[in-house]
């Protein structure tokens, strides 16, 4: 039985009239087993959703049909599965049925079927990704039972549909399957498959090199299949009269959960996390608070993970008012840190799309700010990334000049890494 | 050795600053428990704000939140307005009679509350009894509230009057403190551990109101030993604390030092007589004033006269909190203290005693100089 834990990171002094109280979460899985041991009779389904639309080059199309072949090889046997042909219409590949269930359990005959069937895809036609979303979902709920539902989507090019229609699947989706998308080669649009990975708690990465996708789907699949528990939530009590100013996981990447609430009670809300493995994850809370006199302590917030109506664990985010300004002018070194993170995402994702609206100016000034963000938090990742779109000339002042010439796949990469954030040691 | 935080001088072997009220030496915390009962912790309950009626809970049923009723979830925190909820020993009230009431608090600095206090109350008669037990002493929370409890049973029955004189009447009050401050001692000395370095000790002040309901107006007794107080507050005219400390700032006042400075100099809070195994001698100073109503009488420790030393700075507290519900300003006067530090354990014990009836208020209350029946060395300083 997977056991979590949660501790807080915080300074819980505010000065006279403090009100907003910051604390880092970390919330720890252990022995979350694999996706076949979730029990309590509930099982894994995994949906391979590859794009063959006829935008697919023959090398793309090639390696997409040796990338789905190898994550069809990683799922667990007993775990539900079924593979997707996704174009101007979503078609189901694998298993062959037009009734009933849509999804088999995984065998060694099952395997060698879905592969078979794999290896004859060809690219042609559109890129309709509500249908695929659509189908995905239709499977999900046509086998009874399967209550952790995760998918890869994997697309070259862009969506071809009214617009709305995407978004409208995407919600239909949300809270009800996981998805981890890629992008292959430069053509498909990081902000619209970004949408879609974190409505649908998933990654997106850009593949941008046909050879290295069979090693993206392994191990895509192989963290899906080490998630052992289906679905979590990370609940927020606030005292009556406070406001949650914001709730984010900040590690492993940056998803900003505030609109995601849902009510358990009027002072508890919760926050979707899906499923986990053996993992840690951090979330930043920020609350606002009643000001109280020096000396006094509240609590400001419970912070709990939650697995169905059961509270597994909680921590306590406390504030207390004090006259010490030694004490109150402490920022907690994690709050900083993930502060500083967040808004290097931020900084990444507007300054990458002034610099495509054509906006130089502004485009420089955020890119400067997102280098010396980079710098301060030690994100090595993002600070290499960075230097391939822009030039440095003061890390530490956040100057820089834009490239004249970047590649299109060093931009997008520094996009899709945009959320993704370091630790730093606690 | 000094105190770590606050740098005052600190008695051999003393597990808290007598000062500030810092845990030092084997009391100090060493690493904070993973799974704290937050009730027990040292931190401050929000008193200054606080609407809802302290009681006493049946035992094992968990209190509603002091701050907003709401109820109190396992961690120790209202699950409503989140505040955090002192334990039954650090926060409780009394209320005997709807007269008489009090509220003992742990205040903010100390990590406990080593204040006592017991109640008895008829329609007529009511027994105030308040013990502060000695900070840097073992287990004195335990025994303060012991001897409170002891003295106070040892005062229930009615005091002698009406027979003898004046003086024999006066002795037969003393020898009845003597009792209670008899069992005070014998309930804290039961409780000291054996071998005790530091053995626990604490002061005491008893105040006995009679003939409340009389036409001429109620009587009062007091005793104390150490420097808990206790003061007639008439709502018009001047107060009067009708007890003397046994402190070294008493002695300085005495000898000429201003009241402030006194209270306020390093050893302002070092008192020269307490109850406890080592006590010096266990002799009260008795004191007794007749007063007519309407006023309020007042028994309290010093964690509530730190902060308004002088009757009339705490005669302005009590017209602040404009209530005639003796629970409602014992709360009022313990938030008080805490909206001024909550240096130290607070207790506040009150009882009301209305104008008799059909005579009109006198606001010259009554002058202890004439009245009070002094034994003892007892003197008002009034």
């Amino acid at each position: 039985m997977a056991e979590f834990d949660a501790t807080v990171y915080q300074n819980e002094f505010l000065p006279d009239g403090g009100t907003d109280v910051n604390a880092i979460v970390t919330v720890t899985c252990t022995g979350a087993g694999s996706a076949v041991t979730s029990g309590g009779g509930a099982s894994a389904g995994e949906i391979i959703i590859v794009d063959t639309s006829g935008s697919m080059g023959p090398s793309t199309m090639a390696a997409a049909r040796q990338a789905a072949s190898t994550a069809v090889g990683e799922i667990l046997d007993g775990v539900w599965f079924a593979v997707i042909a996704g174009s101007d219409r979503a078609m189901l590949a694998y298993p062959p049925v037009s009734s009933g269930p849509g999804m088999v359990r995984m065998s060694a005959q099952t395997r060698a079927e879905a592969q078979d069937a794999i290896s004859r895809f060809v690219g042609s036609g559109g890129t309709a990704m509500s249908t695929w979303l659509d189908l995905a979902g239709q499977l999900f709920s046509s086998v009874e039972g399967v209550t952790q539902r995760h998918a890869i989507l994997l697309t070259d090019g862009e969506n071809r549909e009214d617009a709305g229609k995407l978004d409208t699947a995407i919600q239909r989706a949300t809270g009800y399957f996981q998805c981890d998308c890629r992008g292959a080669g430069t053509d498909w649009q990081v902000e619209e498959v970004r949408r879609i990975s974190q409505a649908l708690l998933g990654t997106v990465d850009i593949i941008p090199t046909p050879e290295t996708m069979v090693e993206q789907f392994r191990a895509m699949m192989q963290a899906s299949m080490s998630r052992g528990v289906a679905d979590a939530q990370l609940r927020v009590w606030t005292p009556q009269g406070a406001q949650i100013l914001f709730v984010r996981q900040v590690a492993p990447t940056v998803e900003d959960l505030t609109t995601r609430r849902t009510d358990v009670n009027p002072l508890t809300g919760a926050y979707p996390t899906g499923a986990w493995a053996d993992e840690s994850r951090d979330y930043h809370v920020g609350v606002r608070v009643a000001a109280k006199a020096i000396g006094q302590e509240q609590l400001a917030a419970r912070v709990q993970l939650a697995i169905g109506d059961d509270v597994i664990t909680q921590a306590l985010v406390k504030a207390t008012w004090s006259g010490d300004s030694e004490l109150t002018a402490k920022i907690d070194q994690q709050v900083a840190h993930y502060t500083g993170q967040t808004e290097l995402a931020e900084m990444i994702q507007e300054g990458l799309a002034a610099k495509a609206a054509g906006d130089e100016a502004t485009a420089t000034t955020k890119l400067g700010r997102a280098v010396q963000l980079a710098a301060a938090t030690g994100n090595d990742e993002a600070t290499s990334k960075l230097r391939k779109v822009v030039d440095v000339d003061d890390e530490r002042e956040g100057t820089v000049r834009l490239k004249r010439a970047v590649a299109k796949a060093d931009e997008m990469a520094l996009d899709t890494a945009s959320t993704k954030t370091t630790r730093i040691k606690k | 050795m000094n105190c770590p935080s606050c740098a005052e001088p600190l008695s051999p072997g003393a597990a808290f600053c007598e000062a500030c009220g810092t845990p030092v030496g084997a009391a100090a915390p060493a690493a904070p428990a993973a799974a704290a009962d937050v009730a027990a912790e040292a931190a401050p309950f929000d008193l200054t704000t606080a609407t809802a009626v302290p009681g006493r809970a049946a035992p094992g049923a968990v209190r509603p939140c002091l701050q907003c009723g709401g109820a109190v979830g396992p961690d120790g925190y209202c699950e409503s307005c989140g505040s955090k909820q002192p334990s039954e020993r650090d926060h409780f009230g009394e209320a005997p009679a709807d007269w008489v009431a009090g509220v003992c608090d742990r205040g903010i600095r100390h990590s406990r509350n080593e204040d006592a206090m017991a109640l008895f109350a008829t329609g007529d008669r009511a027994v105030l009894v308040v013990l502060d037990g000695v900070s840097n002493t073992d287990d004195s929370h335990l025994a303060s509230l012991a001897g409170a409890r002891a003295a106070r049973d040892a005062l229930v029955v009615p005091l002698p009057s009406g027979m003898g004189t004046a003086d024999s009447r006066a002795a037969a009050v003393t020898r009845t403190f003597a009792a209670a401050v008899d069992g005070a001692q014998k309930a804290i000395v039961a409780l000291t551990p054996e071998g005790s370095a530091q053995p626990p000790s604490a002061t005491f002040s008893a105040v006995v109101v009679e003939g409340r309901t009389g036409a001429g107006g109620a009587r009062l007794h007091v005793a104390n030993i150490g420097d808990s107080r206790s003061y007639w507050l008439p709502d018009a005219g001047a107060g009067v604390q009708l007890t003397v400390d046994d402190s070294v700032a008493q002695v300085q006042i005495a000898a000429g030092a201003s009241r402030k400075e006194a209270e306020q100099g390093p050893q302002g809070h070092a008192i020269t007589r307490w109850l406890g195994i080592d006590a010096p001698d266990l002799a009260p100073r008795v004191a007794s004033l007749d007063v007519t109503g309407p006023g309020w009488v007042l028994n309290c420790s010093d964690g509530l006269w730190n902060y308004a030393s002088e009757p009339q700075e705490l005669t302005d507290q009590v017209a602040a909190a404009a209530t005639s519900d003796p629970q409602a300003l014992a709360l009022a006067l313990v938030a008080f203290a805490n909206g001024r530090g909550g240096q130290d354990n607070i207790t506040a014990v009150l009882a009301r005693i209305d104008a008799p009836a059909g005579a009109p208020a006198d606001p010259g209350a009554a002058d202890p100089g004439h009245n009070a029946a002094t034994a003892d060395e007892g003197e008002t300083d009034g």
